[in-house]
């Protein structure tokens, strides 16, 4: 493939990624292990994504953040890996070889100096809900998201800050500014890979299912928070309307994702497995509690995920039923949740009273994804997610010549394909770099033939 | 011998290719004539459709909308003979819940209609009236219900061939009343029950613990039973006979029905407790309408919806005036405007401050309404109300443009800056919407947002103990059948609270 055709002969043998999930993490690492230079923002405090937010992961049911942090740490410790967290990407020019980036790094009012001690956010007087529990915890306006965050520095909230100086005052080592200011930097990079991840459909658009109206229907990203041990339940499945322990809980598949109504109607493919996690986590937590799957197909495709399923059934107990409840009332006395669903068997509607609904939305492309993709001038298809330009033979090449991507900012996807794919992305963004460093020697502004 | 074997072989094969010609003709007629046919693929069989819809919960032996929609495009020849076909009520509660979108009320219209196109008259005839029977046996509306869902037009317009079909066999089913012999039920139970409200909710509530042996009272505060079948529901679209003879019914089997008396103003709840009656029902309807909310909304300048539709259905002429505006888009602001053309109001308008596909009202009524002559206008919201200007009442609108999706899963209206004008009506009637008046009830009967009473969804009991409630107080303004399914499961709830053995 020709693949510098075009190209501007390279000027630093570098490359930047956008987001700092789990694929933005592995494609960095890849990168700074074969000696390239790697800018890793990050919108967000700390780098991490979705996989942070997560328990555990499947099938082997290993805890996410135990496999995660130590990559986290090892991106902070890389002499060759720059990151660059609470920093978005505002313009790009040139192009393969020779990217121009602005990054605009917002005003964290909180520098380096940070020991991470929390004295700040302990006398901080104002609470809101948390982005990182999914608003089911409380933290300070000036915060780390979470206890293993990278890098541990504290940021200010501005938009809920109030100013009242306290958090400066405290500080032992002076790290606090509420002054500070955005800052702008350019860089210089070879080639871009993108791995913006995604957001998860808001069901509140379903009005069937009462989310947001009740507070027992949870999403599945709530449900992760509330079995982790360090979030806002310290690992009780507790009820989020009275905090007694959650014993009937049930998995309703396929919410928004596969529906021509909603317009997404693609599989979001990780639901089925991470709901059976789910589970089993419950299963492991509290034996005695009944677990339900409202299933539409059941798409476990994976290696070891059939066997992960049948494991949920059999030696759990985990109970599938392939039909999905037309709708959830409360029970407005004791908010009990009661589902209306035909029984698969003998086809009559029956009805089943749980104590959480867990949802498990679609994976929809961040609304971000259209600034970054205006920035990149990469196509993105018709529900936003970035369009690779040869699906089966080029799945992290975009349209623009040394611009790649990976993870679920490309579609739907589980962790270990995201990983596979961002090691893609990375051989193929060092490719760049090391035919256009062949091609035009240290030649500037010159093009290659 | 073979020319034996070819001659019957052929014979066959030809039997077998006519046979499947014919079913594969059905299948396209009803291809063509289904709307949105191309969404029917993407049917994943969650059953949504079926766990959502109330006639399955009351019939789940004779219907099932998932199997019916099957049967419609894998069995088509069989589907023209099916009762269920009959059964379907259009509550598009279906429709609202299915992932997909499909339409089933108008595929399993179309069916219908090809049913009879296609020759299946003495089937069709045949199945309706066993659906009907069917529907009898569980519920006091059978042909209120079904001539409200299959709307037969009223007299003196063109009827197409299935709706003369449809009146033919309503009509003989309504005789059919009158020539039964019906004895009141014996009264096998001590517990005395008090039903508030005689809306479709209540009727069916009685019917039922009526036939479980109970003595059951109906207090209305109007001076008919009916409530907003006979209130709400214009006369076009239902025949005051077909009502009366139903409600006649229900009064031989035994049911008191006591008019004129308002539970809140001549009694308390209370009052009924200490008058010896064990358990109430509440089915008070959603009869108070919800206001604009905007500058100028005064009584001088507004119709009230409910009270109009109400006074013209009690027998009183109304004069509304030459233009007359209906502002909404439920199926109340459609029976109004329609309501208002039979008025002889000449200009009638709906405005709607959405897009054709967000109208919440009936798919079928809007198009009828049209072709009577309603015009209706979307992305219009009122604004301001200026006042009378003589006798004209000026209002001024903003036209709208549709956003980002709310919490109803309809695109929110935004009104576009500047585009604000002024029109001239000689009446303005605001129908968006409906609310149950709550305010007798007693302080231990919690209300959520929107008037509702507060029940336990499975036993429909509210938070005061023996006093159960449903229909329209409980999920607002919704269709007939949803009342109905309401009172059969609030009376199977009352029979289990009395103690009797458990139903079901």
């Amino acid at each position: 493939m020709n693949l510098c055709k075009g190209a501007v002969v390279l000027k630093e043998k570098s490359v930047l990624v956008i987001g700092g999930g789990v694929s933005g993490i592995q494609a960095s690492l890849d990168l700074a292990n074969r000696g390239l230079r790697v800018y890793l923002v990050d919108k967000t405090p700390s780098i991490g994504g979705k996989m942070a937010q997560l328990d555990k992961t499947f099938p082997t049911m290993d805890c996410s953040i135990c496999i995660l942090a130590p990559k986290m740490i090892e991106c902070l410790r890389h002499p060759n890996i720059t990151l660059l967290t609470y920093s978005v990407v505002e313009d790009i020019r040139g192009s393969a070889g020779n990217f121009e980036v602005v990054i605009r790094r917002l005003a964290r009012c909180v520098d380096e100096k940070c020991t991470g001690c929390g004295i700040c956010a302990e006398i901080c007087p104002v609470r809101v809900s948390n982005e990182f529990d999914c608003r089911l915890g409380a933290r300070s306006a000036i915060y780390v998201p979470y206890p293993q965050a990278v890098p541990l520095i504290y940021t200010v909230d501005k938009e809920h800050c109030i100013r009242c100086g306290l958090c400066e005052m405290s500080c032992d080592p002076d790290a606090i500014d509420l002054d500070m200011l955005d800052r702008k930097m350019r860089i210089n990079v070879g080639s871009i890979i993108a791995s913006t991840g995604y957001d998860i459909f808001d069901p509140s658009s379903l009005k069937e299912y009462g989310f947001g109206l009740y507070p027992n229907v949870i999403t599945s990203l709530q449900f992760e928070r509330l079995a982790n041990a360090s979030g806002p339940t310290v690992g009780k499945i507790i009820r989020p309307s009275d905090g007694k322990p959650a014993k009937r809980i049930a998995f309703i598949q396929c919410v928004g994702s596969r529906s021509q109504k909603t317009g997404y109607d693609y599989c979001s493919s990780a639901c089925c497995m991470y709901a059976t996690k789910e589970a089993i986590l419950i299963k492991e937590h509290e034996p005695e509690s009944e677990v339900y799957i409202f299933y539409v197909d059941l798409k476990v495709f994976g290696k070891g995920f059939q066997e992960f399923v049948n494991r949920a059934k059999e030696n759990w107990g985990v109970r599938y039923i392939s039909r999905r409840p037309g709708e959830i009332e409360e029970d407005p006395r004791t908010g009990d949740l009661i589902l209306r669903y035909e029984d698969p068997t003998n086809m009559t509607v029956e009805e089943m009273v749980a104590d959480l609904v867990v949802l498990c939305p679609a994976f929809v492309s961040k609304p971000s994804n259209k600034k970054i993709a205006g920035i990149l001038e990469v196509e993105t298809d018709e529900y936003g997610f970035f369009k690779t330009r040869d699906p089966p033979y080029a799945s992290v090449d975009t349209n623009v010549l040394g611009v790649f991507v990976c993870g679920c900012c490309q579609g739907p996807k589980d962790i270990p394909e995201s990983v596979a794919q961002a090691s893609g992305a990375a051989e193929r963004a060092a490719e760049v770099i090391a035919l256009t460093a062949a091609k035009g020697g240290h030649k500037r502004n010159g093009r290659v033939q | 011998m073979c020319a034996y074997f070819a001659f019957n072989y052929s014979r066959d094969v030809e039997e077998a290719l006519s046979l499947g010609i014919e079913t594969i003709q059905i299948s396209k007629k009803l291809l063509k004539a289904t709307p949105d046919a191309e969404k029917v693929k993407y049917c994943y069989e969650c059953s949504a459709c079926t766990a959502s819809c109330p006639v399955a919960w009351m019939f789940p032996k004779h219907y099932n909308p998932k199997i019916l929609l099957q049967k419609v495009f894998l069995d088509s020849r069989e589907v023209l003979n099916e009762a269920g076909l009959w059964m379907c009520a259009r509550c598009y509660r279906c429709y609202r819940r299915c992932p997909q979108g499909i339409n089933l009320p108008e595929i399993f219209s179309a069916t219908r209609d090809l049913a009879v196109e296609l020759g299946y008259t003495s089937q069709a005839k045949n199945k309706l009236w066993e659906a009907l029977k069917l529907i009898k046996e569980e519920t006091p509306l059978a042909a209120v219900n079904t001539w409200l869902c299959l709307r037969p037009p009223e007299e003196g317009f063109k009827h197409s061939e299935v709706e003369k079909l449809v009146t033919k066999v309503l009509k003989n089913f309504v005789d059919d009343y009158k020539k039964e012999k019906i004895l009141p039920t014996p009264k096998t139970r001590k517990e005395k029950i008090a039903v508030v409200g005689s809306g479709p909710a209540g009727l069916t509530v009685a019917y039922s613990l009526v036939k479980m042996g109970y003595p059951v009272t109906i207090f209305e505060s109007l001076p008919e039973t009916g409530g907003m079948i006979r209130v709400g529901i214009p006369e076009f679209r239902l025949p005051r006979n077909v009502l009366d003879v139903e409600v006649h019914r229900l009064n031989k089997l035994g049911v008191e029905i006591k008019t004129g008396i308002t539970v809140g103003e001549d009694l308390t709840i209370d009052d009924l407790f200490r008058n010896g009656y064990d358990a109430t029902f509440i089915a008070i309807g959603a009869h108070k309408s919800r206001e604009l909310r905007i500058e100028g909304e005064e009584p001088e300048t507004i119709t009230n919806a409910v009270d109009l539709l109400r006074a013209i259905n009690t027998g009183k002429s109304v004069k509304l005036g030459e233009k007359v505006a209906v502002i909404g888009g439920g199926n109340v602001a459609v029976d109004v405007a329609r309501t208002a053309l039979r008025q002889g109001t000449k200009d009638v308008n709906i405005l709607y401050r959405r897009s054709r596909e967000e109208m919440p009202a009936n798919p079928l009524e809007i198009k009828e309404a049209e072709k009577e002559g309603v015009k209706i206008h979307f992305l219009l919201a009122p604004k301001r109300i200026s006042g009378r200007d003589g006798h004209a009442v000026v209002l001024e609108f903003a036209r709208m443009k549709l956003g980002e999706l709310d919490d109803s899963g309809r695109r929110r209206p935004i009104p576009v800056v500047g585009s604000e004008f002024i029109m001239q009506f000689d009446a303005v009637i605001p129908a968006i919407g409906e609310l149950p008046d709550v305010s007798f009830l007693p302080d231990e009967i919690k209300v959520a947002r929107g008037n509702i009473v507060k029940v336990n969804p499975l036993t429909l009991e509210t938070t005061m103990p023996g006093v159960f409630a449903g229909g329209d107080a409980v999920s607002g303004p919704a269709t007939v059948i949803e009342a109905i399914a309401a009172g059969k499961r609030a009376a199977s709830s009352i029979h289990r609270y009395l103690g009797g053995k458990d139903s079901s």
